[in-house]
C-alpha cells in the first residue's frame, strides 16, 4: 500500500501532467480613454466576461459599458474588444472589434476558439434591433477582426458554439438558438433557427437559451428559466433534435468532463449536474453536488482533467471540484476574489491554476486557492 | 479572529445574575418588606380584534435594557423579526410568515407606512416612548383594515396622565451606540423624546470563501445611525363625557447602508423624516358611544451614493439622489351601540386619501374609502362571538373582507378560541410605480388575497398564563419580483402560499419574584407558486423559541434571556440555508439612589460573530451596555 501511494506521488511529481507559469496575482485591464468612448464624457469600464485561450495567450471579451444614472441603465459606451493577455506576465494585445465605425460590435460577452481562431457574438444594446450585435472572427496572430457576420434583427446573441459547418448562439431573450454559416460567415434565415422548451412561471416567468456548445460534434443548447432548465442535444450540422434531459433550475453554463458527460451548473439552486449521454439517452444527475449555501450566483465552469473550475459572481469566488473523490464530486479548493469583485468567468491554465474575469473591479485575477478539507 | 470568545465573560454574567435572586431571598428573609413586581402578560388582547391570537408586550417588561422596537416584537409568539445588521439598521416584522407589507403596524389605531408606501422600518418606531405592543395574529382585515394578511401590531404610546409623572433612561454601549429618553407628562399632556446614534463599527466573522471552513475577522464599515424621535399627546376632557385626543409622532434620522458581506457598499446612506398628526374626539350618549377621527401622515427617504450595481461618490453626475414622500390623510367616524345586555354594534366609516411623490416614481394618489361592521354578541354558556365586515377601496381596487372569532370559557381559566378571517393586501405604491435601479413598476398589480383560519386554548391564573394557537392560511396572487430583462426585476402577482403552524406561549411566577416567560413558533411556509410547489418560503424559520427569566425588585432586578432560530431557507429550492442562530442576552441592575437604577446589559452574550439575516448581512457579536434610569 505504502509501495503503491509512494510510486502515484512519484508519477505525479514527474508525470508531465502541464504545469503553467505561474500567473500574476492580479492584471488590470483597460478601461475608459483607452477603450475609445464614443463620448469622453462618458468613457466605459472593461467589465470582462467571456475567456478563451490561444496559445500562450488568454483571450477576454470587453464589454466596454458604463452605467447611466439618469436613464438607470447600462450604456454601451464603446466598441467591444478582446484583450490577449499572457497570465504569467500580464502582456496585453487590446483587439478593437468594433469595425470601421467602432460601432459594428457592442458589448461581446462570450468568446471561445476553434481552429485557432477566436468567436465572440456581440449581444449590443440588448434591443435586439441595433446594429452592434454581430459574430466577430478574430484572428489572435493577427490581432485583428477577420469576418464580421450581422445578427438578424430580433436576435441578441448569447453563446457560441463554433461547430464544423455552422457557427450556433443562443438567443438572450427567446428561446431560439441560430447559426452563422461558417464558410459563407452569415446567418441563418429565422425559420431555420431551433427552438427550445423549458417550463418556466406561467404568464410572468422568462426563459432563454443560457448556453450552446459544441461536444462530440453534437450541439448541446441549454434552455433556462426562473424555475426549470434542460439540456438539449442536436445534430450539430443538420439541427436534428437528439433528446433533451431536465437539468437544475436556472442552468448558467456547461462544459464537457473528462470521462465524456456534460457538467451544468445551476444558478437557481445552487446545485451541478453530471449528465449522461448514452446513444439516444441523456440521463442527469442533478444533484451531483450541492454548493454551500454562501456560494451564490454560479456563472462559469470549465473542465480541465478530473477537475471541473466554477465560478460565483454573488459570493465573489470560484471552487475547483475534483470528479474522482470518494464519495462523488466534491470542493477540494476554494478562492476569494475580494468584496465586489463580481468574477463572472474562470479559466484554467493547469490542474492547479485558474483566472478569473472580474466584472466589477476590471481585472483578471489568479486564483489563490484554499483547501477545503 | 475566533467568533467565539466568550467563556470567561459568560462565566461572569452568570456570576451577577445569580446573585441577584439570592440577595432577594435574604433580604426576605431578613424582614426587609420587598414589593416585588410580576410582570408578566396584560390581560386582553386588541380591542379592534377581540378574540384574535394576541400578545400583549408591556414596554415596562423591559425596563433598565436597550431593546428597539424589533428586539421586543420578536418576544412574541408567531412574529419573526429580520435586522439588517447594527441598531438603527432597518428591520422588518414578518407575522405567521407572512411578509413585512402583508403585518400591519398601527401607531394609536393609525396606520403606518414607509416612504414607498409599504411596510414601515421598525428601526424608525420610538421604542421607549410606548406603553405596549398588541400583537394580534391571523388574517385580520376585517377587523385592523386591508394589509393585516398575517397580522397586525397595536402601538400603544405612553398614557397622558393628569397628574406629573414622568422618567428618563440614558444609555451608552458597545459600537458607539448610545440612548437618551425621556418624558413628562402632567395634565393630561406628554412629551416624550428618543435619541438614538451608534457608529455601527462592529466586528464580525465570515467565511471566505464561502466554500472554505475558515473564518476570518471584519469591522462593518458605513453602518453608523442617528436618529431622533418625538412624541406628544394630548387627552383632555372638554365635557364630562366627551375626551379629544390629540396625537403628534415625528422621527428623522440619518443611516449608512453598509451592503451585504459581498457586496459593501461605503458609499451609501440613507435620509429618512417622518410623521403623524391625529385628533380624535369621542363621548357617549346613553347605550351610544361615537368618535370621531382625523389623521395624517408623512415619510420622506432620501438615497444618496446608491447604485445599480454598486455604491457611488454622492455628488456627482453619475449619482443622483433619489428622493421618495409619501402620505395619507384620512377621517373615519365611529359609532357604537349596545343592544339588549348581549350586543355590541359598531361601524365605522373612514375616507382619504394617499399620495406618494419622488424622482423614481413620479407623483400619485389614490382615494381610500371604508366601511367596517363589526359586533360582539354574548352567548350563553359564556360564549362570546365576534364578527366582523370590512369593505375597502383602495384606487381601483375594492375587497370585502369577512371575519370572525368566538371565544368560551367552560370554567375557570380556561379559554378556548377560534378565528377565521378573509381579506386582502392592495399594492403598495413602491410596487406599482418604483422605477429606480434594478426595480421597474407594474401598474397592473392587482391586490394580494389570503385566508386563514385558527383555533387555541388558554390558560389564564393570576400566576401562570399558557396559550396554545394552531393556524392555516392560504394565500394567493401574491406580489413577487421576478427577473425583467435584462437588468431588472418586477413585481407581478404571480406568487401562493400555504403557511401553517403551532404557536405556544407560556408565562409563570416563580419564587423570588421572578417570572419565567416562553415562547414557542413552528412554521410551514410552503411555496405553492407554478414550479415551486412543495418548496418552503424563505426567510421563514420553522423553528423559534424565546425563553427569558426576569426579576424585578425594588433594590435589584435582572434578566435572562434566548432567542433560538432555526435553519431556514434562503433561496426558493431549499438548497440554501441561513443557518440556526441562538442568541443570549442578560442584565443586571440595582437601584442605586432614589428612584436612579443603574443597569448593566449583555447582549449577544455567547458573542457568535458569525450571524447573518437578511441578504447576508452581518449582525453584531458580544456589546455591552450601561444603562440609567428614573421614573417618578
Amino acid at each position: 500500500m505504502k509501495r503503491t501511494a509512494f510510486a502515484l506521488i512519484l508519477a505525479a511529481a514527474c508525470g508531465g501532467k502541464y504545469k503553467a507559469p505561474p500567473a500574476q496575482k492580479s492584471i488590470a485591464l483597460p478601461t475608459g480613454a483607452q477603450l475609445k468612448p464614443y463620448d469622453p464624457a462618458h468613457p466605459g469600464n472593461a467589465n470582462p466576461q467571456g475567456l478563451a485561450q490561444v496559445g500562450d495567450k488568454v483571450y477576454a471579451t470587453i464589454s466596454n459599458q458604463y452605467y447611466d444614472a439618469a436613464a438607470q441603465t447600462v450604456v454601451n459606451a464603446g466598441p467591444g474588444f478582446l484583450v490577449g493577455i499572457v497570465p504569467s506576465t500580464g502582456a496585453q494585445t487590446l483587439i478593437d472589434l468594433g469595425g470601421s465605425d467602432e460601432k459594428q460590435c457592442q458589448n461581446p460577452g462570450f468568446v471561445r476558439d476553434s481552429n485557432g481562431l477566436l468567436y465572440a457574438p456581440c449581444s449590443g444594446n440588448f434591443s435586439g434591433v441595433d446594429s452592434g450585435r454581430a459574430l466577430v472572427e478574430v484572428d489572435p496572430a493577427g490581432a485583428k477582426v477577420t469576418r464580421r457576420a450581422a445578427i438578424p434583427d430580433g436576435r441578441v446573441p448569447n453563446g457560441v458554439a463554433p461547430g464544423a459547418a455552422k457557427i450556433w448562439m443562443g438567443d438572450a431573450f427567446s428561446l431560439q438558438v441560430f447559426s452563422v454559416d461558417r464558410a459563407t460567415f452569415t446567418a441563418d434565415p429565422s425559420m431555420a433557427a431551433l427552438t427550445l422548451d423549458c417550463p418556466q412561471t406561467p404568464k410572468t416567468g422568462f426563459s432563454y437559451v443560457a448556453d450552446v456548445l459544441i461536444l462530440y460534434g453534437d450541439l448541446y443548447a441549454l434552455c433556462a428559466s426562473d424555475i426549470a432548465g434542460t439540456l438539449f442535444r442536436f445534430d450539430s450540422a443538420t439541427g436534428a433534435a437528439k433528446g433533451s434531459v431536465a437539468v437544475g433550475p436556472t442552468p448558467s453554463e456547461m462544459s464537457s468532463t473528462f470521462d465524456g458527460r456534460v457538467a451544468v451548473i445551476n444558478s437557481g439552486n445552487n446545485t451541478l449536474s453530471l449528465v449522461t449521454v448514452s446513444g439516444a439517452t441523456m440521463t442527469a444527475d442533478n444533484k451531483a453536488l450541492t454548493y454551500p449555501s454562501g456560494t451564490s450566483i454560479l456563472q462559469d465552469l470549465r473542465s480541465r482533467d478530473n477537475f471541473l473550475f466554477t465560478v460565483a459572481s454573488g459570493s465573489n469566488s470560484a471552487q475547483k471540484i475534483d470528479l474522482t473523490a470518494k464519495g462523488g464530486p466534491k470542493i477540494v479548493q476554494a478562492a476569494s476574489f475580494g468584496d465586489g469583485s463580481n468574477p463572472y468567468n474562470i479559466f484554467p491554465l493547469d490542474d492547479d491554476q485558474a483566472i478569473v474575469t472580474n466584472r466589477q473591479t476590471n481585472s483578471i485575477a489568479a486564483a489563490q486557492w484554499v483547501v477545503v478539507p | 479572529m475566533p467568533p467565539f470568545r466568550a467563556a470567561g465573560r459568560l462565566a461572569l454574567l452568570l456570576a451577577v445574575l445569580a446573585e441577584a435572586p439570592l440577595a432577594a431571598r435574604a433580604q426576605t428573609d431578613g424582614g426587609v418588606g420587598e414589593t416585588i413586581e410580576v410582570a408578566g402578560e396584560r390581560p386582553g388582547g386588541s380591542a379592534q380584534a377581540p378574540g384574535a391570537a394576541g400578545t400583549t408586550v408591556d414596554m415596562a417588561r423591559f425596563s433598565g435594557e436597550v431593546r428597539s422596537a424589533a428586539e421586543v416584537l420578536a418576544t412574541s409568539p408567531g412574529a419573526t423579526v429580520h435586522q439588517s445588521g447594527a441598531p438603527g439598521q432597518s428591520a422588518s416584522l414578518s407575522l405567521r410568515g407572512a411578509s413585512a407589507d402583508e403585518s400591519l403596524i398601527l401607531l394609536d389605531g393609525i396606520p403606518l407606512q414607509g416612504p414607498g408606501g409599504g411596510s414601515i422600518d421598525l428601526a424608525t418606531l420610538p421604542a421607549a416612548l410606548l406603553d405596549r405592543m398588541i400583537v394580534s395574529r391571523g388574517v385580520l382585515g376585517a377587523q385592523l383594515g386591508a394589509g393585516a394578511l398575517g397580522g397586525a401590531v397595536e402601538l400603544v404610546p405612553r398614557r397622558a396622565t393628569s397628574r406629573p409623572s414622568g422618567g428618563a433612561q440614558a444609555s451608552i454601549g458597545s459600537f458607539g451606540t448610545a440612548q437618551v429618553e425621556g418624558d413628562f407628562a402632567s395634565g393630561g399632556a406628554l412629551l416624550g423624546i428618543q435619541l438614538d446614534r451608534t457608529a455601527g463599527d462592529f466586528d464580525y466573522a465570515a467565511r471566505v470563501p464561502p466554500e472554505a471552513p475558515t473564518f476570518y475577522g471584519y469591522t462593518r464599515q458605513n453602518s453608523d445611525a442617528r436618529r431622533a424621535s418625538g412624541l406628544f399627546r394630548l387627552e383632555q376632557r372638554p365635557a364630562a363625557d366627551t375626551e379629544l385626543d390629540l396625537l403628534l409622532q415625528a422621527t428623522a434620522g440619518d443611516r449608512g447602508l453598509p451592503g451585504a458581506v459581498t457586496l459593501t457598499t461605503t458609499h451609501s446612506r440613507s435620509l429618512d423624516q417622518g410623521g403623524l398628526a391625529g385628533a380624535r374626539l369621542r363621548g357617549s350618549a346613553g347605550r351610544l358611544a361615537w368618535a370621531v377621527r382625523a389623521w395624517g401622515r408623512a415619510d420622506r427617504i432620501e438615497l444618496r451614493g446608491v447604485q445599480l450595481t454598486n455604491d457611488c461618490t454622492d455628488g456627482g453626475a453619475d449619482c443622483p439622489r433619489s428622493d421618495e414622500r409619501s402620505s395619507t390623510a384620512r377621517a373615519e367616524g365611529e359609532i357604537a351601540a349596545q343592544l339588549g345586555g348581549r350586543q355590541f354594534l359598531k361601524a365605522i366609516i373612514s375616507g382619504g386619501e394617499e399620495w406618494i411623490a419622488g424622482a423614481p416614481t413620479g407623483s400619485h394618489r389614490r382615494p381610500l374609502t371604508s366601511l367596517a361592521l363589526s359586533d360582539d354578541v354574548v352567548l350563553p354558556l359564556d360564549v362570546t362571538v365576534h364578527p366582523a365586515l370590512r369593505i375597502d377601496r383602495v384606487g381601483p381596487d375594492t375587497a370585502v373582507s369577512p371575519g370572525v372569532t368566538a371565544t368560551v370559557r367552560p370554567a375557570g381559566p380556561l379559554e378556548f378560541r377560534a378565528g377565521w378571517g378573509l381579506s386582502f393586501r392592495p399594492a403598495s405604491f413602491a410596487e406599482l410605480y418604483l422605477d429606480q435601479g434594478g426595480v421597474a413598476p407594474n401598474e397592473t398589480l392587482s391586490p394580494e388575497r389570503a385566508w386563514s383560519a385558527d383555533a387555541g386554548a388558554a390558560w389564564r391564573s393570576p400566576h401562570l398564563t399558557l396559550a396554545a394557537n394552531v393556524f392555516w392560511s392560504r394565500y394567493r396572487e401574491l406580489i413577487l419580483y421576478q427577473l425583467y430583462p435584462p437588468f431588472r426585476s418586477k413585481p407581478y402577482n404571480t406568487g401562493a402560499a400555504r403557511i401553517a403552524g403551532v404557536e405556544l406561549q407560556a408565562t409563570g411566577s416563580l419564587p423570588w419574584g421572578v417570572t419565567a416567560e416562553a415562547a414557542y413558533t413552528f412554521l410551514d411556509a410552503v411555496n405553492l407558486r407554478s414550479g415551486l410547489e412543495g418548496h418552503h418560503l424563505v426567510y421563514r424559520p420553522p423553528h423559534q423559541l424565546f425563553g427569558r427569566l426576569a426579576r424585578r425588585g425594588d433594590r435589584l432586578e435582572g434578566y435572562a434571556g434566548l432567542t433560538f432560530r432555526s435553519e431556514m431557507p434562503r433561496d426558493a429550492f431549499d438548497s440554501a440555508h441561513l443557518p440556526a442562530q441562538l442568541r443570549i442576552d442578560a442584565g443586571a441592575g440595582i437601584r442605586a439612589v432614589g428612584p436612579l437604577w443603574i443597569d448593566f446589559e449583555v447582549k449577544n452574550l455567547l458573542d457568535d460573530q458569525t450571524q447573518q439575516d437578511l441578504f447576508q448581512y452581518p449582525l453584531p457579536g458580544l456589546s455591552l451596555a450601561l444603562i440609567a434610569r428614573a421614573r417618578l
